[in-house]
């Protein structure tokens, strides 16, 4: 069952500009440093329930420390981070209770089983024990963890404790989830049923920042994108609307050397390139560029070998943004 | 919808068991050191016999090696504390909904049960055995214990924000029951000792739990008066370092900092 405010959040994501909905998270202009080095410099973002931000961005970008700081772990040198309304800084009891967090590096019990791992965290959220116990069932069933749960947490598989951080996060259903990269060592079948625990707990109205370096799940998670650089976000918004200003390419091949080019004239902006029996269209959007060129050309379409078409990916976009 | 009562007397519940079936998990060190204790009870009690010159020996072998022991016990306490630091699990108990107060709490009173166990333990072997009975009554005795595991307790709480690593923690550890053992005279009694060891004597805890048990054995009650406040002032001490030290690590509560005046820097 939807939330009312993921409800209200869909609605106006489909509605022009989204500049109406409410985050539940909110970090404004956070800066923190270490020494010299300024790990968040600068760095906003909000998020609304119900939706999932992939934040991407390489090592040392300030994910990991937005993250902590989001959870009261790392006092910041300026900036707030509010969620529901309450500053994180001076609410922190109130704010704890609402958020989940699976940190990058495996923060478990190793001698207990993953069982006892979940059912500490449950207390410590206040779940009471038979409420905690059906939860557990649902998660373990739900991120194929049925199988290991009475098995001490040491002896479990890299991916299957990943999944076991993650569950320990959602235990108590938070309304903000602060996931930093939990399926590291997940193989493609437990992968996809940890992103769909993600979707689902979006749907149920939580607020996700998911970070991670595989950027093809955050097409399965249908997230929004945030892409941080030197403790800022450089990017903001929807995957396609992003990739829109990327260009792709399409790599033309012919049985011999090309025909003449000519590039028509509503479609600047694109580059082409020839190399040997080749032709290399780089563009955002390469088959806009290279039907009509085609069509400019029947000479030319008689002495195709092969056409590629590469449309931006969002590890082309991230290295177009980090470039920038 | 939970009381915040509820919710609080379920998280303290959470974390007391959990530390309960950590400690389970891991019952080698408190039933070795229990098991040398009793083992050591044994053979020395007839040296203390001996040197004594009068009774059984037992009042000095039981008291001496339930101190000594206990000490070594210390680092199991403070492993316990450093693990959450090694497993990085610290942090994940700081961002729930749990206090610092619950959260040590949760995690103290196994610690201090298994601690008290095992010194009750050790004085009912030697009675049951070797017919140990404390002339200030078992009462006594029990306050004194109670007492002293409170002390270990924070002493190994306070050790375990120094510590940086468990190699670390076990080789201080053990270094520090030793010390403490010989300088306070649980295991020679402190009329052998050289002098100038007998003037320092007082600066170890041991040399007060030892007079503790000495005045619940064979003494009187009032005379347990003056060496529980000193074991007091040791477990004080052993709480400040562990506030001071870990207020000073990343991840400090802000009422901590605030008590100790170090304000946040977050804007």
């Amino acid at each position: 069952m939807y939330r009312l405010d993921t409800l209200l959040y869909r609605t106006a994501k489909r509605q022009e500009g989204q500049t109406n909905v409410t985050a539940l998270l909110e970090a404004t202009h956070l800066n923190k440093a270490f020494g010299a080095t300024r790990a968040l410099d600068g760095f906003d973002l909000d998020v609304a329930a119900g939706e999932i931000v992939g934040l991407v961005g390489h090592n040392g970008a300030g994910k990991t420390t937005f993250a902590r700081a989001t959870a009261g772990l790392a006092t910041l040198d300026g900036g707030r981070v509010r969620i529901a309304g309450e500053d994180v800084a001076h609410h922190a009891r109130r704010v704890r209770p609402l958020l989940g967090l699976a940190p990058q590096e495996l923060a478990l019990y190793p001698t207990v089983t993953a069982r006892e791992n979940l059912l500490v965290f449950a207390g410590l959220y206040g779940i009471a024990r038979r409420d905690a116990a059906r939860r557990i069932d649902e998660l373990a069933e739900r991120l194929v963890l049925a199988d290991v749960l009475d098995r001490r947490t040491r002896m479990l598989s890299g991916g299957q404790q990943r999944r076991l951080q993650a569950a320990t996060a959602m235990i108590h259903r938070p309304r903000v989830l602060l996931l930093d990269e939990p399926t590291v060592g997940a193989d493609p079948i437990t992968r996809d049923a940890l992103l769909a625990v993600v979707r689902a707990a979006a749907d149920e109205g939580a607020a996700v920042v998911y970070t991670t370096h595989y950027l093809p799940e955050l097409d399965t998670l249908d997230a929004t994108l945030a892409v941080a650089d030197h403790g800022r976000i450089v990017a903001r918004g929807d995957r396609a609307r992003l990739l829109a200003s990327v260009p792709g390419h399409a790599v033309v091949v012919f049985d011999g050397p090309p025909p003449a080019l000519s590039v028509p004239v509503t479609l600047s902006g694109a580059e082409i390139a020839v190399r040997d029996a080749s032709v290399r269209i780089t563009a955002p959007d390469p088959a806009g560029v290279l039907v009509p060129w085609l069509a400019a050309h029947p000479d030319a379409a008689r002495h195709l070998r092969s056409i590629e078409l590469h449309p931006p990916t969002l590890d082309d976009l991230y290295r177009h943004l980090v470039a920038a | 919808m939970t009381s915040p009562t509820t919710a609080r007397r379920t998280r303290v519940a959470a974390e007391i068991r959990h530390q309960t079936i950590l400690l389970a998990r891991d019952p080698g060190p408190m039933m070795g050191y229990l098991v040398m204790g009793l083992l050591l009870v044994t053979v020395t009690r007839p040296l203390y016999a001996a040197l004594g010159g009068t009774g059984s020996g037992i009042d000095q072998a039981a008291a001496g090696m339930a101190v000594m022991f206990s000490l070594f016990a210390l680092k199991v306490a403070a492993a316990h504390l450093l693990n959450e630091r090694t497993w990085l699990t610290w942090d994940r108990l700081r961002a729930s909904p749990a206090g610092f107060g619950e959260i040590l709490f949760g995690k103290a009173v196994p610690i201090y049960v298994a601690l008290l166990a095992q010194q009750l333990i050790l004085f009912g072997f030697a009675a049951a055995v070797f017919g140990l009975h404390p002339r200030a009554g078992w009462w006594a005795l029990l306050i004194a214990a109670l007492a002293w595991s409170a002390c270990v307790l924070l002493l190994g709480a306070g050790s375990s924000t120094l510590a940086r690593s468990p190699a670390q923690l076990s080789a201080a550890g053990d270094v520090f029951a030793l010390l403490t053992t010989v300088v306070g005279g649980a295991l020679v009694p402190l009329a052998l000792l050289p002098s100038w060891l007998r003037a320092v004597a007082p600066a170890s805890p041991g040399y007060w739990v030892l007079k503790a048990y000495r005045a619940a054995l064979t003494g009187t009650p009032q005379q347990m008066l003056h060496p529980l406040v000193a074991l007091a002032a040791f477990g004080a001490l052993g709480a400040a370092v562990a506030a001071l030290v870990g207020a000073t690590q990343s991840g400090t509560p802000r009422r901590l900092r605030a008590l100790i005046g170090r304000p946040s820097r977050a804007g």
